[in-house]
């Protein structure tokens, strides 16, 4: 036998304290969804950020000091972006295929909630990533870093902006199995073909100027200035392009997600 | 009437909805007044799903309006996601939940406080007959526990309006019992229970009133005895066929029928009852059919005459 406390309430929930308490709940929920992944999810991201730094010593045998520098500073924005912009999305297109997606947008918290949550969830999972293969690369090639405050900032910008790009992505196509092509090509980009690893010069021209107008090459200088000094030119630039970005994305999901079929 | 005499009821006004060129739903009235459970019968495809997304702020109208008490539902999603709980047909994303955290988190994140939640979840827990289940992680759960879990999940803070899309999917006969009386439970509680469904012979005895949908318009709206007022006089002929029988000629006095399978149901007038037993009796005995059953009608025959339809496939019939 049960009896309901008190008849269902008549008022409508509003305010600071109404969007702390759903941004504390969506990230219990985020945390527990992912809880059988999370070790696992936090270990790939550390073998294969250190990985990365070590593999690329054993294919060239003897590393020049600037290409270890950007491979070990490169390396921790692809272990930043890859839960946010290959990961999100899949989970996304997981939920749309099997149809759980609904449940989740009928929760009544506000959208802001929902994705903030989840982009705490990527800190908790790619900074530890993000600090191991620092550590490693330290270790490793005895690199002359040059760290300051403005890591900070450059790490939850690139974070920030990669999760919010990814979330946009995932939110604006309905076939799931586009959304999985997309993200798969997605890592091939950032791993092969942008500027993160390797200096800008080093793309044929077209690409590079590209590059410039894409948020992957300013989250690579945004967080190589905060560890390196004189490497990186026109921060202020990255800083803006990055930010102009972040910003789009967030129009776009809060309009994707406001938008009602 | 509850509150400051403010009537929460769920009015849902000549609302359609459109997909490209099929119209989903056709200019759907219903009203579901506090307390009350409300069915939704029809069909796959009759337009039930939309219709509730529209209740639910998912998805909006071409055109219509929804209100729950002073709200429009319509042009604020947000009072309606908050006024309203949902159990989607589809299972919850509960893989890696432990059953009562499950329900404690969707409680608390629908406006129960901490302590509230947990004397709810424990009372429907034991009420579900569940607790077998309680700490198990929702991956190891049966398709018919993950269900009432996330009954449980949906209505541990309810909303005015609980929306429920097939609740007793998977779920074994005397659990289902169980997931009833908390339905009704709900409505004792003031709360409106849109009930989403297309197993007739259950929605009868669980609804208070119901609407019947296909093809995106309401057919007929009442109680189940006033739906089936019409069908008195008429009975049921219930005729199971011998496998790899073509439907053989229906006699004059069959007024509807459809087939399932093997199974042949047909409308037919109480004066016709000895006929009917003849002509049934003679198929027998020509090894057409192996058994009959002649009965009163049910609301499955009103559903069968205003849908020409029983759950999707093999069908073929005339109402």
């Amino acid at each position: 036998m049960t009896a309901l406390a008190a008849p269902p309430g008549t008022t409508l929930r509003s305010g600071p304290g109404y969007w702390w308490d759903s941004y504390r709940m969506m990230l219990r929920w985020e945390m527990t969804s992912l809880r059988m992944v999370l070790v696992i999810t936090v270990i790939v991201q550390i073998v294969s950020g250190a990985g990365f730094v070590l593999a690329l010593g054993l294919f060239f045998g003897q590393v020049p000091p600037r290409a270890a520098l950007f491979v070990s500073t490169g390396v921790l924005v692809v272990t930043l972006i890859t839960i946010g912009l290959v990961l999100g999305p899949q989970l996304v297109a997981m939920q749309k295929a099997e149809k759980t997606y609904d449940f989740l947008w009928s929760l009544p918290v506000p959208r802001t909630t929902a994705a903030l949550a989840w982009v705490t969830t990527n800190l908790v999972l790619g900074v530890p990533g993000m600090a191991v293969a620092l550590g490693v690369a330290l270790l490793r090639y005895d690199l002359a870093l040059h760290v300051s405050w403005a890591i900070v900032p450059a790490v939850l910008l690139t974070l920030f902006t990669g999760t919010m790009v990814g979330y946009a992505l995932a939110h604006s196509l309905g076939n799931p199995m586009l959304i999985a092509a997309i993200t798969q090509m997605l890592i091939f980009v950032i791993i092969g073909f942008s500027p993160i690893n390797f200096p800008a010069e080093q793309l044929p021209g077209w690409l590079a100027a590209l590059h410039r107008w894409l948020p992957l090459a300013p989250m690579a200088d945004t967080v190589r200035a905060g560890l390196t000094q004189g490497v990186v030119e026109e921060v202020t630039r990255s800083y803006l392009v990055l930010g102009a970005w972040a910003v789009a994305a967030v129009g776009v999901t809060s309009a994707v997600l406001g938008r009602r079929g | 009437m509850t509150g400051a005499g403010q009537d929460w009821s769920l009015q849902v006004r000549d609302l359609v909805k459109a997909f490209k060129e099929v119209r989903a739903n056709d200019g759907i009235s219903l009203t579901v007044e506090p307390g009350e459970v409300y069915g939704l019968l029809g069909p796959n495809g009759a337009g039930k799903s939309t219709l509730v997304k529209q209740v639910i702020g998912l998805l909006a109208p071409n055109s219509g309006s929804i209100t729950l008490g002073p709200h429009d539902l319509v042009a604020d999603p947000d009072a309606a996601r908050q006024l309203c709980s949902y159990l989607p047909q589809a299972q919850m994303p509960i893989a890696s939940f432990r059953s009562r955290e499950a329900i404690d988190i969707t409680g608390m994140i629908r406006g129960g406080d901490r302590e509230a939640v947990a004397r709810r979840r424990d009372e429907l827990i034991e009420a579900l007959d569940i607790g077998e289940w309680r700490d198990t992680m929702g991956a190891k759960l049966s398709g018919g526990v993950r269900r009432l879990v996330g009954f449980a999940m949906v209505t541990a803070c309810p909303g005015r309006v609980v929306v429920l899309d097939e609740p007793t999917n998977d779920v074994d006969p005397l659990r289902r019992r169980l997931l009833w009386q908390e339905v009704r439970r709900l409505g004792d509680a003031g709360v409106a229970v849109l009930l989403v469904t297309h197993n007739v012979m259950e929605a009868e005895k669980a609804v208070d009133r119901l609407a019947v949908i296909d093809r995106g318009r309401l057919l007929a709206e009442g109680t189940p005895s006033s739906l089936k007022a019409e069908d008195r006089g008429r009975l049921r002929l219930q005729v199971m066929l011998t496998p790899r029988v073509e439907t053989p000629d229906l006699p004059r006095f069959v007024q509807a029928h459809t087939r399932v399978g093997h199974n042949l149901m047909m409308v037919v007038a109480e004066a016709e009852a000895a006929h009917a037993i003849g002509w049934a009796q003679e198929l027998v005995g020509l090894g057409l059919a192996e058994e009959y059953a002649l009965g009163a009608t049910t609301l499955e025959d009103v559903y069968i005459r205003l849908t020409g339809d029983v759950e999707g496939a093999g069908r073929e019939g005339t109402a």
